[in-house]
């Protein structure tokens, strides 16, 4: 009796229904969006075929392609800070955290995390509100940092960085919290034999702790690259969907929506294949990079 | 086991079939309710005014207004038609971006609807009219666009309203040297500081629809004098504009102006009725040619109304379409108008608001246009909005900001 439940026909049974959404809601849009991108058109009636026409577009005709490898170079400048800053300051908060001589470490946490929380819609416009020096502008000048008065959001060479700071510490929270639950798994004796043998607190960081919770740097480091390359909601909240000002906060998320879904203000006039054929670029970069790094951090972490 | 089995499929029978029972109940026989779809969000109470009275003209029918957020409105109004939960009745573009919906096959074609082709002038119609002559909505409201001032502050300061472009820099001068900051405007969602400020003033520099035609057909460079003139005319209003108007959004804009913080405010119509409560004096002026033109007004056809190939009751829509064409329907329309949008149809209709008759005063005895670029040139949209920002950042001169938009044409 027991051993007949057990056999593959009827797990497949609990299994089907999540393979039946999955399939529904996200295998097919994705491979359908990669057919999408060969043809053109807006509408089902008037769809046709035009091979690899869009991307064409999109690397020869200049004024796209200006605009595609403007957002492409703006999205890895918005990685590589997401890297530094919110991973960074993620294994410092959860090194610190994890500190056997640390007090209020859940107060900390909870200060840590509770952005995260919030919507970023919210958390965007607040920071624009506060970044505008026409609203927060006195009150820089009458705390004595009349520097700090400055149209960060307006300027082409701040606003980027600016708008992935802001990002940086609304998520910050997830990495410590990751990092957190690695380091708490490292076995205490193994710290306790290291500080017996004699190594600093660096040393036990590099050569201990870190290597032990490999598998979820890579994990956070895919995370942060696919989130970032579908970045969308923080630009469109801070600027707009053009990238405001001029360009510089365009990302791959942004012009994707302008040209795949939206259209250009003020004629609205979407161009699905082309927006399919950006898509499609991206899909094939994630893979490219998210495979080669899982395998590198994931292989022997943890078994 | 079993009882849990059998549960669970009555719990999945209920949410199939408990939808189902309420959409049947929604339909009741005889009465009709259409959705109006909008990018009008300002507008819900008017608009709520109009279809009521229409209710009286036609019991049965309900139209319920739901308007979407402006910016999203073209891209929301696309995946319902694509996806064909389009609303039945709903707010058309002029020019380009209304034409494409029609051509996809989502806009009726309304040329026949009774009174349309009789009860509005050719000019009027052109903006929502195909090359061969089909009508693919019924015109609606045209807006304006002007300098609002702060009268009391003007009044205090003794300053009279501007009559050229340098006496306008003459006024912004005098009024940063005294402290006040002079013009609200700022650049940071980029469409308004060219929509209303640019192209706002630009048939002051290079003249009204008859010139406009000339640029279109390449008779005319889009970087000869007249444009190098109105491109230096931003440059030299930027100054003015607020600390950091760089980051300065329209609704910064918006409430620098209603806090009195800033003087004028370049602006279209349908702001008017956001300074309805301000607790001062305000006024409007045209935007002022320079010394040696005639001062023109951009006065432009704005909003239409068309209904949806697919919808389920044609005559219905069909019916309120027709009823915008006559003239109790139009006097009633533009009595629910909000302030600062003006109506279109050929019967002589008085407006009440004081500010809506200002702006309309503004018109008598000059040339109106529309927005330059809509007509025929929406591709420079972006590139001329991107060239006016870098020329009041002063990134390029304003030759460097013509020639950038020429080269494109």
């Amino acid at each position: 009796m027991q051993k007949k439940t057990n056999t593959l026909g009827s797990w497949l049974v609990y299994l089907l229904p999540a393979l039946f959404i999955y399939t529904l809601f996200m295998a097919f849009p994705l491979i359908d969006s990669l057919r999408l991108s060969l043809y053109s058109g807006n509408v089902p009636q008037d769809r046709s075929f035009v091979g690899l026409g869009n991307f064409a577009r999109l690397f020869g005709d200049e004024r796209i392609s200006v605009r595609y490898w403007g957002a492409f170079t703006n999205t890895w400048i918005f990685f590589i800070i997401h890297m530094v800053v919110q991973n960074g300051l993620g294994i410092l908060f959860a090194v610190l955290l994890t500190a056997e001589t640390m007090r209020g470490r859940h107060l900390y946490q909870t200060i840590i995390f509770i952005p995260t929380t919030f919507a970023v819609l919210v958390t965007g416009y607040l920071w624009k509100l506060m970044l505008n020096p026409v609203w927060s502008g006195d009150f820089f000048v009458s705390i004595g940092l009349p520097f700090l008065k400055y149209p960060w959001l307006g300027d082409t060479k701040t606003a980027l960085p600016i708008v992935a700071l802001v990002s940086c510490w609304q998520w910050m929270g997830i990495p410590t919290m990751m990092f957190v639950a690695a380091l708490r798994n490292i076995s205490i004796e193994l710290l306790e034999a290291s500080r017996l043998e004699g190594a600093s607190g660096l040393q036990t960081f590099l050569h201990i702790k870190l290597p032990l919770i490999k598998p979820v740097v890579g994990i956070i480091g895919v995370l942060t690259f696919v989130n970032n390359f579908n970045a969308f909601d923080i630009v469109f909240a801070m600027e707009n969907v053009n990238g405001a000002p001029e360009y510089s906060t365009d990302l791959i998320g942004t012009l994707f929506y302008r040209y795949g879904i939206a259209g250009q203000h003020p004629i609205g006039i979407p161009d699905a294949g082309l927006g399919a054929a950006i898509a499609t670029i991206t899909f094939f970069l994630l893979l490219l990079v998210v495979v080669p790094t899982l395998r590198s951090t994931q292989r022997g972490g943890g078994e | 086991m079993k009882r849990m089995n059998v549960v669970l499929c009555v719990l999945l029978l209920l949410c199939v079939l408990l939808p189902i029972a309420a959409q049947g109940t929604k339909v009741s026989v005889g009465e009709v309710t259409l959705t109006m779809g909008s990018w009008r969000t300002d507008d819900v109470v008017q608009m709520n005014r109009l279809l009521a009275e229409y209710k009286k003209v036609a019991p049965n029918v309900t139209i319920k207004f739901q308007p979407t957020n402006p910016p999203d409105y073209n891209a929301t109004l696309r995946l319902q038609l694509d996806s064909n939960t389009g609303p039945d009745l709903m707010y058309a573009r002029s020019y380009a971006a209304g034409e494409e919906l029609f051509k996809a096959g989502y806009f009726a074609d309304c040329t026949d609807i009774p009174g349309l082709m009789q009860n509005f002038t050719a000019s009027n119609l052109a903006p929502w009219q195909m090359d061969d002559g089909k009508m693919f909505a019924v015109p609606f409201a045209a807006v304006s666009h002007a300098v609002y001032y702060n009268k009391d502050i003007f009044r205090k300061e003794g300053l009279a309203i501007p009559q050229s472009w340098e006496d306008f820099l003459a006024v912004l001068r005098t009024l940063k040297s005294r402290g006040y900051t002079p013009l609200a405007n700022g650049l940071a969602d980029e469409w308004d500081i060219l929509e209303t400020f640019f192209l706002g003033m630009l048939p002051n520099f290079i003249g009204g629809a008859d010139q406009r035609v000339r640029y279109e057909s390449g008779e005319l460079k889009l970087n000869d004098a007249s444009f190098v003139a109105a491109y230096q005319a931003m440059a030299d209003a930027a100054p003015y504009c607020p600390v950091g108007f760089e980051s300065v959004t329209y609704n910064d804009s918006q409430v620098l102006f209603a806090s009195q913080k800033a003087v004028m405010f370049v602006d279209g119509s349908w702001t008017a009725e956001v300074y309805k409560d301000a607790a001062f004096d305000w006024g409007l002026f045209a935007i002022p040619a320079p010394r040696g033109k005639k001062t023109a007004i951009c006065f432009h056809p704005d909003m239409a109304i068309t209904m949806n190939r697919a919808t389920t009751h044609p005559d219905e829509a069909r019916a309120f379409l027709a009823w915008l064409c006559t003239r109790e329907g139009a006097t009633m329309a533009s009595e629910n108008l909000p302030v600062g949008y003006f109506p279109m149809i050929n019967f002589p209709i008085t407006l009440t608001d004081v500010h809506a008759n200002e702006f309309l005063a503004l018109n008598s005895g000059k040339e109106t246009d529309a927005r330059f670029v809509w007509p025929a040139l929406m591709d420079l949209y972006a590139p001329m909005n991107q060239a006016v920002i870098r020329v009041m950042k002063g990134q390029v001169t304003a030759k460097q900001a013509a020639d950038s938009v020429a080269a494109l044409f």
